[in-house]
């Protein structure tokens, strides 16, 4: 069997005292799309933070592999260059670091870590307008301070505008649906179709059967109180789109 | 009648007195005897107590006879150096730069140590006139060479009316545990428009204390940067006067201490007359087991009316162990002014942090970008590209030296 490009074995994790994931287990292989859906606060975006590496959660159980190789003993810049990517739910503003000067500092790193040499600024520039054009953000956007000012829409296409360039093996969107217009969500949709490929895998994270009509996955979960309770095809989105989480989860709504 | 116990003078104090008498300044080394080097209750060296800080003074620099690598090089830059207290030869001056020089001391007189301890021993100062607008950055290269000397030297700047010019002066020298004891004079005349920049790169083992002091006439502007990169023992003096009206000054600094170090930036600045405006934006970032100190002072004259002052004071912890304090003092005799101040101090932010690393962006780098963001505001001022690039580069490699 080809490794997987994500593994999760029994993952536990933690804030301060209070348990938020007891006991994720997850599969994802190459070229797959997976989808992730789940009540407010059942520890999705947790999910994700914990595997970018987001110091906050103290990991009590289990084991994340991503590729084969072990992600929890990395650091956040480690994750990404190994492949990892997280489009966040909110991304923030930093002020004071130029967009343009960020990503190419990403880029770099990332080539770096990898053994391949930098790219020339043209080389950049032309990638970025590339991306730019393909997920129709306007370039003069990214000559601002790093996603300051940007409207909510914008900071989700920017993120996805980051993945398109940074090439990832793992791609994890966190509810990168909301707060899109219609038309944004068939754009970036679009986009994120176009990065399918046999050895990239994904994890959408979102809460609408929607988007799953553009980003069709290959499996769709349901995540209840920290871990998934159902696992089916495409159509489970529907079924939960209909029914709503008590018959998957025994929660009352 | 009441007895004024005298005070118990150390081994610094005592090589003070000894040298100034030795110089022939002997009211400086009476003051020396009854006063000693201050203390923290002496208000204006309250964070800073120089009795405990300056535990030694090494002997009077003699003439240096090797020079170390220059500390910062800026392309294009004019260039003159002074070197353990004298004027070196120069090229040919730029145009409009008449340079020359004089003796002694060049500051006003106030009750303020360092600024006696200048005057006393500063032999010869460099004297430069700028007569119209002066293309490319001045550099005044200052250093402290060979075994540890204490060295006291003096620079006297006027600008003349109209005139502009962007001077750089950097203080840097030999590993050895120097004592510098820095003086600028500036003089800008009406309508005179100039960047005065000074960057201590010297070694840590030294002590490097620098009083400059401006004069603004009508309708002046003055941007100055103060910036703290080298010295374990640092203060720099930023006296200023406003004399006409409508003259402008942003007062910019950064205080970048590392593990050990006490860094100091005291600014005084006067608005005497009506209408003239002051910013003073300073930032300090701390790292190790050090102290930053900023101490902010701004007088507003009687006769200052419609004066508009801002003093903001930023600090950034890189170490749970640093301590950045912070004094902004407000004297204020007109009633008819806008004057303010603020200070925040934080940590780097996390959830930025986290941000950039998710990007693949390593710990170091990261940091070092954030940190570029927090100083922006201090260096974005400064237009001409090649110095900029160098004072950034300065940043990045006190940030490397961790
Ligand atoms: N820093 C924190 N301190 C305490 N509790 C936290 C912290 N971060 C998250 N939690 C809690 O963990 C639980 C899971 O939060 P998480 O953000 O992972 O939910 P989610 O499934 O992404 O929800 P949503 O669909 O609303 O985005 C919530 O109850 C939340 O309040
Ligand atoms: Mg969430």
């Amino acid at each position: 069997m080809t490794t997987p490009i994500l593994e999760i074995r029994n993952l536990h994790a933690r804030i301060e005292e209070r348990e938020i994931l007891k006991g994720v287990n997850l599969i994802i292989p190459p070229g797959e799309v997976h989808a992730v859906m789940g009540r407010n606060g059942s520890g999705k975006s947790t999910l994700s933070y914990v595997l970018a590496g987001k110091e906050d959660y103290e990991i009590t159980e289990g084991e994340v592999l991503l590729d084969g190789e072990n992600l929890l003993e990395m650091d956040p810049a480690e994750r990404a260059a190994a492949g990892l990517f997280l489009a966040f739910q909110y991304p923030i503003e930093i002020p004071g670091v130029a967009t343009m000067t960020f990503l190419k500092a990403a880029i770099n790193a990332q080539r770096k870590a990898r053994g391949e040499g930098e790219l020339s600024t043209p080389d950049f520039m032309r990638a970025v307008k590339t991306a730019g054009t393909e997920l129709n953000v306007d370039t003069d956007m990214l000559k601002r301070p790093l996603n300051v000012g940007f409207s909510g829409g914008e900071k989700k296409r920017a993120e996805v505008l980051q993945m398109a360039l940074l090439q990832p093996k793992m791609c994890i969107l966190d509810e990168t649906d909301s707060g899109l217009d219609i038309d944004a969500l068939q754009v970036v949709s679009k986009g994120v179709n176009a990065l399918r490929a046999a050895n990239r895998s994904m994890l959408v994270i979102t809460h609408y059967q929607r988007l799953l009509n553009h980003i069709v996955p290959d499996v769709v979960h349901v995540f209840s109180d920290g871990r998934i309770v159902e696992s089916g095809d495409k159509d489970l989105a529907l079924q939960l789109e209909a029914k709503g989480y008590a018959d998957f989860d025994g929660a009352a709504a | 009648m009441r007895q004024t116990m005298p005070v118990r003078l150390g081994p610094a104090e005592d090589t003070l007195i000894a040298q100034l008498n030795s110089v022939g300044a002997s009211a400086e080394a009476d003051r020396m005897t009854v006063a000693g080097l201050p203390t923290r209750r002496v208000e204006s060296y309250h964070y800073t107590d120089l009795k405990t800080l300056l535990k030694t003074v090494p002997p009077l620099a003699t003439p240096a006879n090797q020079a170390s690598a220059p500390a910062l090089r800026v392309a294009g830059a004019y260039q003159l150096m002074i070197a353990n207290g004298v004027v070196q030869g120069a090229s040919t001056a730029p145009a409009g730069v008449i340079v020359g020089t004089t003796t002694g001391g060049v500051l006003s007189t106030r009750d303020d140590v360092l600024v006696h301890l200048n005057g006393a021993l500063a032999c010869e100062a460099l004297t430069l006139t700028l007569e119209s607008s002066v293309d490319p950055v001045i550099q005044i290269d200052r250093r402290c060479e060979g075994d540890a000397a204490h060295v006291a030297d003096a620079v006297k700047i006027f600008v003349a009316d109209n005139g502009s010019a962007v001077i750089l002066e950097t203080f840097s020298g030999s590993e050895a545990a120097h004592v510098g004891n820095h003086a600028t004079y500036l003089a800008l005349g009406k309508n005179a428009v100039v960047t005065h920049i000074t960057v201590d790169l010297s070694s840590k083992a030294s002590s490097h204390f620098a009083s400059n002091e401006y004069t603004l006439a009508e309708g002046a502007k003055l941007r100055t940067v103060t910036i703290h990169a080298g010295a374990g023992l640092s203060r720099s003096q930023v006296f200023a006067r406003f004399a006409g009206a409508g003259a402008h000054a942003d007062f910019t600094g950064l205080n970048l201490v590392a593990d050990g170090q006490h860094n100091d930036i005291t600014i005084d600045i006067r608005h005497g007359v009506a209408h003239t405006t002051s910013q003073e934006m300073y930032k300090q970032i701390a790292r190790g087991r050090s102290k930053a100190v900023f101490q902010g002072k701004i007088v507003v004259e009687r006769d200052a009316q419609k004066t508009d002052a801002k003093m903001m004071m930023q600090g950034l912890m890189l170490s749970d162990e640093a301590e950045i304090l912070s004094k902004p003092e407000l004297e204020i005799y007109a009633d008819d002014v806008v004057c303010g101040h603020g200070s925040t101090c934080g940590e780097l932010d996390e959830e930025s942090m986290f941000y950039l690393m998710s990007r693949g962006i390593p710990k170091a780098e990261a940091e070092t970008m954030l940190v570029r963001g927090f100083i922006a505001e201090v260096l974005d001022p400064i237009e001409d590209e090649a110095l900029n690039e160098a004072l950034n580069g300065i940043v990045d490699g006190w940030l490397l030296g961790k």
